[in-house]
């Protein structure tokens, strides 16, 4: 089964002058269980890509199917659930709330579901612990190195198991080191929980390194060149 | 907790690293508490005067007044006396006697169409054997006959008696025993004199136009007024002490509907702060609305947020106007702070009365306005769209 397709998606914002018309006619089908690196130049609408097969933004014209699911046949309502149980996200600049502290950051999506709050509590404990941050609990997520911040807006998009983790160019903000980590650890929890992963990156050491890279340019969406699996 | 609440609340506890956000919800809140405050010490100022006004009113007339549904008199006078002393904190009944007529003071050429009835038993005392009936009349008929206490004052009735000549008018002479003084729209008779002379102009010698009875609490008009209504049928009228004083409990009613409408525009103001406030939150917070949705959040629970964080503002706000409203209220009529030159007003300071339906009408109004002022910001957050906001955020 396919776990994206995405068939004659079409983009356009309204720009601060004229509409920017980001894609047109644009399909992408993708595999379960497959580790996909997404490239391209700036501009191309690779972000718009994912916000548009994580049904947070909906395109002019065209389908999605994600799992076998068709977000158009969801109301809002259940896209935002659908959202909440099947898909992961994690941006380039983490996004937490700076508000709250690791622990409560990586509760949210529980709390979102209607989970309890001590029972939300301890599951984000136990992935902060998966991440390898135990000891950044309580820590205002604000007080946190870029790399750590990163850990833990990974183990929010996980916190609900979800099928698809799409991850918008996740260590492009971060130094070498960090950006290796950050990847070593999303190609671990990639395998050991069976997702389907979409990675958004400029960076081609990282890309080789997925199952499959797909090129977009102004054109449109390259076939994949696969590397392994 | 729900997530909404916990995300409305940590925003606001955060709000005080955001200085000018803090600024704006610490004016709106006391925006608001201003308003409230205002509203309950002029309600409460009001309520002082008119409570007053209520008390005079219950003391001066009937609470309890039947009447015959059709014709001019009671046709079983003693089955409405018997039915209405049969009643439990029906304290007096007395027969109203009553009819129109003419007067005219000693100093006046013309004669003033009047109402008169009689008093109630023992307040109208003859002054001598022999000398003139007393009656008591209005301030009005007093200055439009130019009389004073003490003056003499012809009555004549609109009945007639025949006489050997035709029929001749019924006219007695009246020594002005009292001025009565009233409010405005209080419906008070303009002449009243003893019951046995009531009779002689009326020519109602035995029964009555009507009977009236007094409560021992007269707050209890209605329910025993239904009760009589049961007992006596659908041949009678019964009507309460508020039923006979509409004209002034309307006009009461009204005073206060117009200062609450005024007034309220504080709290109206006030809510507009909240606007500003929560609008300007939700511009801030416009990356965290994205990224709640991207982690399942519906448009209803962004909107959930904010319209919490309006009402726990607007929580803030109304408690602190409550407190103070209040206790501003109380103390100013415990200590008669606002004094009142007695010889014009007849009080001796202004009387405050905190009544607990008002502060809370007051207090659902506030809130209820900050919710409402939440809303406008709350539904633009439900309808922005996510991946914009996440897009534009970098």
């Amino acid at each position: 089964m396919l776990a994206v397709r995405a068939k004659s998606l079409s983009k356009t914002y309204m720009g601060e002058a004229a509409p920017v018309t980001v894609f047109q006619n644009l399909d992408f089908d993708l595999e379960e269980s497959v580790f996909a690196a997404v490239m391209g130049p700036s501009g191309v609408g690779k972000s718009t890509l994912l916000h548009l097969v994580g049904g947070i933004d909906r395109p002019d014209a065209g389908r999605v199917e994600i799992l076998g699911v068709s977000l158009d046949d969801l109301s809002p309502k259940e896209r935002a659930r659908f959202r909440n149980e099947r898909i992961g996200f994690v941006f380039q600049f983490h996004h937490l709330l700076p508000e709250f502290t690791a622990e409560e950051n990586v509760a949210f999506p529980h709390r979102i579901a209607g989970v309890p709050a001590h029972e939300a509590r301890q599951r984000a404990a136990a992935l902060l612990d998966r991440v390898g941050l135990a000891d950044r609990r309580s820590h205002l997520s604000r007080s946190l190195s870029g790399g750590e911040q990163q850990r833990v807006a990974i183990a929010r998009a996980l916190a609900r198991g979800p099928k698809l983790l799409l991850a918008d160019e996740p260590t492009g903000n971060l130094d070498s080191e960090s950006a290796r980590g950050v990847f070593d650890l999303l190609t671990e929890l990639h395998r050991e929980r069976g997702m389907t992963t979409i990675l958004v990156t400029h960076n081609p050491e990282l890309a080789k390194r997925c199952d499959k890279i797909f090129s977009m340019s102004r054109e449109g969406i390259l076939p994949a060149t696969r590397f392994s699996g | 907790m729900s997530f909404e609440t916990l995300v409305a609340l940590r925003y606001l506890a955060a709000s005080r690293r955001r200085a000018h956000v803090a600024l704006i919800s610490t004016i709106s809140m006391f925006g608001l508490a201003v308003g409230v405050a205002a509203l309950i010490i002029s309600l409460s100022l009001l309520s002082g005067f008119q409570d007053r006004i209520r008390a005079q009113m219950a003391e001066r007339s009937p609470h309890l007044r039947v009447s015959p549904a059709r014709g001019p008199i009671l046709a079983e006078p003693g089955r409405v006396r018997e039915a209405l002393v049969s009643l439990r904190g029906v304290i007096a009944v007395e027969p109203a006697i009553e009819g129109r007529g003419w007067a005219s003071g000693s100093a006046v050429e013309s004669t003033l169409p009047i109402r008169y009835r009689n008093a109630p038993p023992g307040e109208l005392s003859s002054a001598g054997e022999g000398g003139p009936p007393p009656a008591r009349v209005s301030a009005a008929v007093a200055t439009r006959t130019r009389t004073a206490p003490g003056d003499l004052l012809r009555v004549t009735s609109s009945r007639t008696r025949l006489s050997p000549l035709g029929p001749l008018p019924v006219t007695i002479m009246f020594r002005i025993a009292d001025i009565r003084h009233a409010a405005a729209l209080e419906k008070t008779p303009d002449i009243e004199v003893p019951e046995d002379a009531a009779r002689l102009l009326s020519g109602i010698l035995s029964g009555a136009r009507a009977y009236e009875a007094r409560l021992a609490d007269p707050a209890r008009a209605e329910p025993v007024s239904r009760a009589v209504s049961l007992l006596l049928g659908r041949s009678y009228r019964v009507q309460t002490w508020r039923e006979l004083n509409a004209p002034l409990s309307f006009a009461l009613r009204l005073e206060k509907g117009v200062i609450f409408a005024t007034v309220a525009l504080v709290i109206v103001v006030a809510a507009l702060n909240i606007v500003s406030n929560i609008a300007l939150t939700v511009v801030e917070k416009k990356r965290d609305l994205g990224v709640l949705t991207s982690l399942g959040a519906t448009p209803g629970s962004l909107a959930r947020i904010y319209l919490t964080l309006g009402a726990v503002i607007g929580g803030l706000g109304t408690a602190l106007g409550v407190a103070v409203g209040v206790s501003a209220s109380l103390l100013l009529d415990r200590y008669e702070i606002v004094t009142l030159p007695a010889d014009v007003y007849l009080l001796t300071h202004v009387p405050f009365a905190v009544h607990p339906r008002e502060v809370a009408l007051v207090a659902a109004f506030a809130m209820a306005t900050a919710v409402a002022a939440a809303a406008l910001p709350a539904r633009a957050a439900a309808r922005l769209a996510p991946g914009e906001a996440i897009r534009l955020s970098r």
